[in-house]
């Protein structure tokens, strides 16, 4: 129909079609694509882990909304005590709205804290899961200090060992504008369990301007002027302790020590023995020569060829994506030895957390560990062992290469890695970290008290363990060394 | 010029008159509306859950409005004969298009506008303390949604030159809802280190092949203030450039198609 159409010319419509779309695909392809990825992308990379369903929500926009209902959902599961039901939801929440720190940090206390057995142990297994939250968290929300600093707090108070990642994550929350005044000391607590001592007293002694010039400009702050005197406390304390423990002799290469209360070193005379009560159940009784209340000896059981594992841990900064479904044949079980009055006597009931303590049969082999580091005793401790254990030693079981002594250093700014301000180097400090190490084996059948073991009671020791040292005690009583000076003749 | 500004001037009045997208409309004013009151179900900020769903909704909305729109533009002017009236007209069919989508992006902004407004208007009520610095800042989306939805008409269009309204309903739907996902889904095989080199480049090619409505969603900087964006008003420019570029070869392919059907 239509006697007036007028004929299109078809070519230059189909070359300027052509160009059109070209040019709109190198614009996308050479200048939206990466800047909107890095922008305004809400995923950052995680949706990589979303479900094909997951995406699906995406596609309507509600994230928050919907992160926001699931996680009041999570609190009432976790107010019913029905933690594994909070799990997956943490996950979805996460995925959803990445930049709800509250989840994040909420997230991994829960997973690192609060999945015990009977007796409150946590299953440390999560561990990893928990650190890997926080880089997802770090990486999503890299401009306040929140997520760093949780995540520096698990390894400095959780893991309690390998102090250099808490430095590190300390360090890179202390960078952050937002960081609260109150927590910013814990940074030099971490770098004095590290054995960076001269670090430690300079980050209290820069702390103690900032808190000094702070209060002077608002003196009628009084958390302020708290601040400014719990600073001037603790560099004090600080500074006598590097006296006291000849750390300073020892830095000015003084010949002579022998003043020092760290000199001689001190032998602990640690032994052990573990004897199998029951299934799943260890008695295991000991000695450790120190006096005064305060020592925690770790023992770990675990299989023998554990993935991950190293001597009295794992290699928790393993995972670098939060996966809940742990391998839940493996066991890893990791307690505290007390010690009072010279000994320890501790029975681990393991019987009633058959899903935490498997002892599968994919291990036919288990090992109980037990370590000490010097590095986390408490300061009464210390200023006998010193800050790195200069004044602790053991003729049996001391080692000095089990654990390197690393350090990590701030390098040049790398704006590609958005967690942190600047590169990071691992380094190896000077002089070794002294610790005490030791295991037993065990079969499977032996903990379980299976086939020949069920009438059997398996135990094994130290060799320089002494029953008679540890037999006929009343632990009710604590004796208290005393502080007189003695004459020999009382 | 006077014939596309005419067809697309009735197209407009049309829009209004048709009770399906004043329907879709309502809802989803009646929708901003009870938002703010669902804040108080969320965890997190009030005022951060509240702006994302609003932005949701508004886009939810849009979507089916140009949808709804634009898929029945040329099939109902077909099946009801009218466009006979039109064409024996000095008008030809490459103006009757253009008018047509023309018509139907201004309605689609005069929706939005109107949509965008009760937003803000909720927003500053539910929030007392908001300045208007903030409040300018919130309304930056929608105008990128319109350029968005904008984009999608285009589609509509294309698609209608040659399918039926149902068919391009649902194809218009799925290329929306592939294009909302093709950024995030890009950089999840871009970044998996597991992905062969063949399907990187593949994935390249799609996702820039296909019209990407993930460009338009700015608001994530928005509902979580304090990120420092560099050069962020070149990348407005990028993207209108984007919309313009693709919906230029979109009008022209449908103009081809349409030169050539049979009515």
């Amino acid at each position: 129909m239509a006697t007036n159409r007028f004929r299109l010319k078809k070519t230059p419509l189909i070359v300027a079609a052509a160009m059109s779309f070209v040019a709109a695909a190198g614009l996308h392809a050479g200048l939206i694509r990466d800047f909107w990825g890095r922008n305004y992308s809400s995923d950052k990379g995680i949706v990589g882990s979303l479900a094909p369903d997951q995406i699906l929500l995406q596609l309507f926009g509600f994230r928050e909304f919907l992160a926001g209902i699931l996680w009041v959902r999570a609190d009432s599961f976790f107010d019913d005590g029905n933690y594994d039901a909070v799990l997956p939801i943490i996950q979805v929440c996460t995925i959803l709205d990445p930049k709800q720190i509250d989840i994040f940090s909420t997230g991994m206390w829960h997973i690192a804290y609060n999945f015990t057995d009977e007796e409150q142990r946590s299953d440390r297994r999560y561990i990893p899961s928990a650190l890997a939250l926080g880089k997802v968290g770090t990486a999503q929300n890299p401009n306040t200090y929140e997520l760093f600093f949780e995540t520096g707090w698990i390894w400095y108070h959780k893991i309690d060992d390998d102090y250099h990642q808490a430095v590190r994550w300390f360090q890179a929350a202390q960078e952050r504008p937002d960081m609260q005044q109150g927590r910013r000391n814990l940074l030099a607590n971490a770098l004095m369990r590290n054995n960076q001592v001269r670090e430690a007293m300079s980050t209290y002694a820069e702390l103690l301007d900032a808190a000094r010039t702070s209060y002077e400009n608002n003196p009628t702050d009084f958390s302020g002027f708290q601040i400014r005197d719990t600073l001037e406390n603790n560099l004090d304390t600080l500074i006598v302790r590097m006296v006291q423990r000849g750390w300073l002799a020892s830095e000015r290469k003084d010949t002579n020590l022998a003043g020092y209360d760290t000199n001689p070193p001190f032998d602990v005379d640690f032994s052990v023995r573990v004897t199998v009560e029951d299934p799943r159940v260890l008695l295991v009784t000991g000695t450790w020569n120190v006096a005064p209340v305060g020592t925690r000896v770790r023992i770990v059981l675990r299989d023998k060829n554990l993935k991950d594992a190293v001597p009295a841990g794992l290699d928790w900064d393993v995972a670098q994506a939060v996966d809940l479904n742990i391998d839940r044949d493996t066991t890893f079980m990791q307690d505290q030895l007390f010690v009072k009055n010279r000994r320890f006597r501790r029975r681990i009931d393991m019987s009633r957390d058959p899903t935490m303590y498997p002892i599968s049969d994919r291990s036919k082999e288990y090992v109980v560990e037990f370590y000490y580091n010097p590095r986390s005793a408490p300061p009464h401790i210390q200023d006998k062992f010193g800050f790195n254990g200069e004044g602790f030693t053991d003729k049996n079981f001391l080692m000095r290469d089990l654990r390197k002594n690393l350090i990590w250093e701030k390098g040049d700014k790398d704006p590609q890695v958005p967690a942190y301000t600047a590169k990071w180097n691992l380094k190896e400090g000077s002089g070794d970290q002294p610790l005490l190490y030791t295991k037993l084996e065990f079969s499977r059948d032996q903990l379980l008290r299976r086939g020949e073991w069920r009438t059997k009671v398996p135990s094994a020791q130290t060799k320089n363990f002494d029953a008679k040292r540890v037999a006929n005690v009343d632990e009710s009583v604590i004796q208290v060394p005393t502080l007189r000076a003695t004459t020999g003749d009382e | 010029m006077n014939a596309i500004f005419s067809i697309a001037k009735t197209t407009v009045g049309e829009a209004i008159r048709r009770k399906v997208l004043l329907v879709i409309l309502l809802i989803g004013l009646l929708l901003l509306s009870i938002i703010p009151s669902l804040g108080v179900l969320s965890a997190r900020s009030e005022q951060t859950t509240m702006i994302s769903t609003m932005y949701a909704v508004l886009r939810f909305t849009s979507m089916l409005i140009a949808i709804i729109l634009t898929i029945y533009m040329i099939p109902n002017e077909i099946e009801r004969r009218t466009i006979y009236t039109i064409l024996s007209k000095p008008v030809q069919r490459w103006q009757f298009l253009l008018g047509k989508y023309f018509g139907a992006v201004m309605a689609l902004g005069l929706m939005i506008f109107l949509m965008s407004s009760i937003m803000l208007i909720m927003f500053k009520v539910w929030q007392q303390g908001v300045g208007l610095d903030r409040l300018l800042e919130i309304a930056r989306q929608p105008l990128f949604y319109f350029m968005e939805m904008s984009l999608l008409a285009a589609v509509c269009i294309f698609f209608s030159t040659f399918t039926t309204p149902l068919v391009n309903f649902f194809l218009s739907i799925g290329v929306w809802g592939v294009g909302t996902v093709l950024n995030p889904l890009y950089k999840s095989i871009a970044t998996n280190s597991g992905t062969p080199p063949f399907m990187k480049s593949l994935a390249q090619l799609i996702t820039s092949a296909l019209p990407n409505f993930a460009n338009y969603d700015v608001k994530n900087p928005l509902i979580n203030p304090g990120q420092i964006i560099e050069n962020e008003r070149g990348f407005f420019i990028y993207i209108v450039v984007y919309a313009i570029a693709y919906i230029t070869g979109l009008l022209i392919v449908s103009i081809l198609i349409f030169d050539k059907r049979e009515v």
